[in-house]
């Protein structure tokens, strides 16, 4: 464990130097709040909304889609270690585990999880029925755009 | 297989070892504070001459100061918390983003080993078996700063800010980390010192046959593409996109707590390009001078420091080119690019270079696994193209 030691004092200077920064800033200026100082900052509109509002769930799923992606890395940082003494029998074993993690990976693309353009329904497809499970039912005439004299109405 | 590790610990900590940890700690964190203010003023010097501009000129000589002028200007300016704050993360935000900028460098080989007081050492601060994943972590403690730095400003476009740099830095951290196994695939060690000792310099013609960036040479390309992304610096800067979300995450941030902030950037970038030096040139690598004693101290100190920060110069100036030179990406351009292209071709020359490196050492036919790993990788590819819905086209409601 030495070999961490001096990535500890590392950690013990750069809080020292940061504290020390702060601390030498405080005695150096004054405060002086004011209300519109401290509000939260809209370009100088005064703010109706409560600012710790929702934001898309999207940028959740790449989040999750990530974890995917980590265990494989996970597995094959080590790998890359011993894999020259596993030979052809571990590149087999890997090629098998990387093939099983491909297929929910080529999943979330089909299904447009890791798609950031404008929004607009598929009406069909060829590689659609392969791996996607939520296309528009057959019979239903799918609305290549969405409806908006109907947003207006509402 | 090579065990790295410091010899300066190999016979146990006494007073003197810790001494030279901590000058050594001091030094490094001397340089990375030195190497950011130089940079900073580099960059404006360099972008002001690709504009026919001057630049800063009036702070010492060439202006070379302006940097460390505004540094102390920060310090004389008021810190406001906004009222709707969560005031303690809000004050721990900034150490979480400086803690792991200054950390990641302590792995980055400077030079060669040399004796300081009769201990054999590395000049680089720390040598972990762990060695690559130590940067990674590290990035993924960095993200922390910013999305708590975002979130507890209580304020819409710091949120936002915050929000996307993190779905950006883990979107671009899968690609460079599985860039990276392009690297240890040559290597075989995770340690920074074996991946510098693996490119050693052997003779006029090292710098392609042994140094990594040939055998990995896409591998080196997404690398430099996911790094500059990681670190939100041009043509990726859309966590502090100013036409959009003002500031980003650090909108709220004030005086020389954003002044930590800045700093914390421009020092990722910096250890990025070490970092690449390391993995893909060599590190310290580079010929040294044959008139001179090999164990002399120009040949052991100063060569190889030389040659490690002539890459690390060069690099940094093509991060400032393509600075200057590229217009922001847009969102959805940016998502597509890391996951749709920069993590299949990572991960597939992974794949490949680790067959190659297989059947080189089980004596296969080489003429026969090239190309069959290679149609096998652009089969992969081609199903995962074939699986992206296409531009425009889009499900109906999936989430």
């Amino acid at each position: 464990m030495a070999q961490y030691l001096p990535i500890l004092t590392m950690i013990v200077l750069v809080v020292i130097f940061v504290a020390a920064s702060f601390l030498a800033s405080k005695l150096l200026t004054s405060k002086r709040p004011t209300k519109a100082k401290t509000a939260p900052y809209e370009c100088g509109i005064v703010s109706e909304q409560e600012p710790t509002e929702r934001f898309p769930v999207r940028f959740y799923l790449v989040a999750l889609t990530f974890i995917v992606l980590d265990v494989e890395i996970i597995f094959l940082y080590p790998f890359t270690t011993v894999f020259r003494e596993l030979g052809g029998y571990g590149l087999g074993l890997m090629g098998i585990f990387l093939l099983v993690l491909i297929v929910p990976f080529a999943y979330l693309l089909s299904v447009g999880a890791l798609d950031w353009g404008p929004v607009r329904q598929v009406t069909g497809r060829v590689l659609g029925p392969i791996l996607r499970t939520t296309t528009v039912p057959s019979g239903i005439p799918a609305a290549a755009e969405p409806d908006e004299s109907e947003d207006e109405a509402a | 297989m090579i065990l790295a590790a410091d010899p300066l610990f190999k016979n146990g900590v006494d007073g003197e070892v810790v001494l030279i940890v901590i000058g050594k700690t001091l030094v490094v964190f001397a340089l990375l504070l030195v190497l950011v203010l130089l940079y900073i003023w580099f960059m404006r010097k360099v972008i002001a001459d690709m504009q026919n501009r001057i630049g800063p000129a009036t702070a010492g000589p060439f202006g070379v100061l302006q940097t460390l002028a505004d540094g102390i200007k920060l310090f004389f300016k008021e810190q406001s918390i906004p009222d709707q704050a969560d005031s303690f993360v809000f004050k721990l935000a900034p150490y979480l983003s400086a803690l792991p900028a200054f950390l990641a460098f302590a792995i980055v080989p400077i030079g060669g080993e040399v004796s300081i007081a009769g201990h054999q050492t590395y000049l680089q601060l720390a040598d972990p078996e762990i060695g690559v994943l130590l940067l990674l972590a590290m990035s993924g403690i960095g993200l922390y700063g910013v999305m708590l730095a975002g979130w507890s400003s209580g304020s819409k476009y710091p949120l936002l800010g915050s929000v996307r740099a993190s779905a950006q830095l883990i979107s671009y951290e899968a690609a460079f980390s599985l860039a990276i196994v392009g690297v240890l695939l040559w290597s075989g060690t995770l340690s920074t010192r074996g991946i510098v000792n693996g490119q050693a310099w052997t003779g006029w013609d090292s710098f392609a046959t042994q140094w990594y960036w040939a055998p990995a040479s896409i591998a080196f390309v997404i690398f430099i593409i996911a790094a500059i992304a990681e670190t939100n610096h041009p043509p990726f800067d859309l966590v502090e996109a100013e036409q959009e979300l003002v500031g980003g995450f650090h909108t709220e941030y004030t005086g020389i707590r954003f002044g930590i902030f800045f700093l914390a950037e421009f020092m990722n970038l910096i250890t990025m390009s070490a970092i690449a030096v390391t993995l893909f040139l060599g590190g310290p690598s580079g010929p040294s001078l044959g008139f001179l004693p090999a164990s002399g101290t120009v040949n052991a100190w100063i060569m190889p420091c030389f040659w490690f920060f002539l890459k690390l110069v060069i690099l940094l100036y093509g991060t400032v080119w393509i600075r200057a030179s590229l217009p922001r990406l847009r969102y959805d351009q940016l998502m597509d690019l890391g996951w749709k292209w920069l993590i299949e071709l990572a991960f597939l020359w992974a794949m490949v270079t680790g067959i190659i490196i297989i059947a080189k050492q089980q004596d296969w036919d080489l003429l026969l696994v090239v190309p069959a790993a290679a149609l096998g990788a652009l089969a992969v590819l081609g199903f995962l193209r074939l699986c992206m819905p296409k531009p425009g086209e889009f499900m109906d409601e999936v989430y």
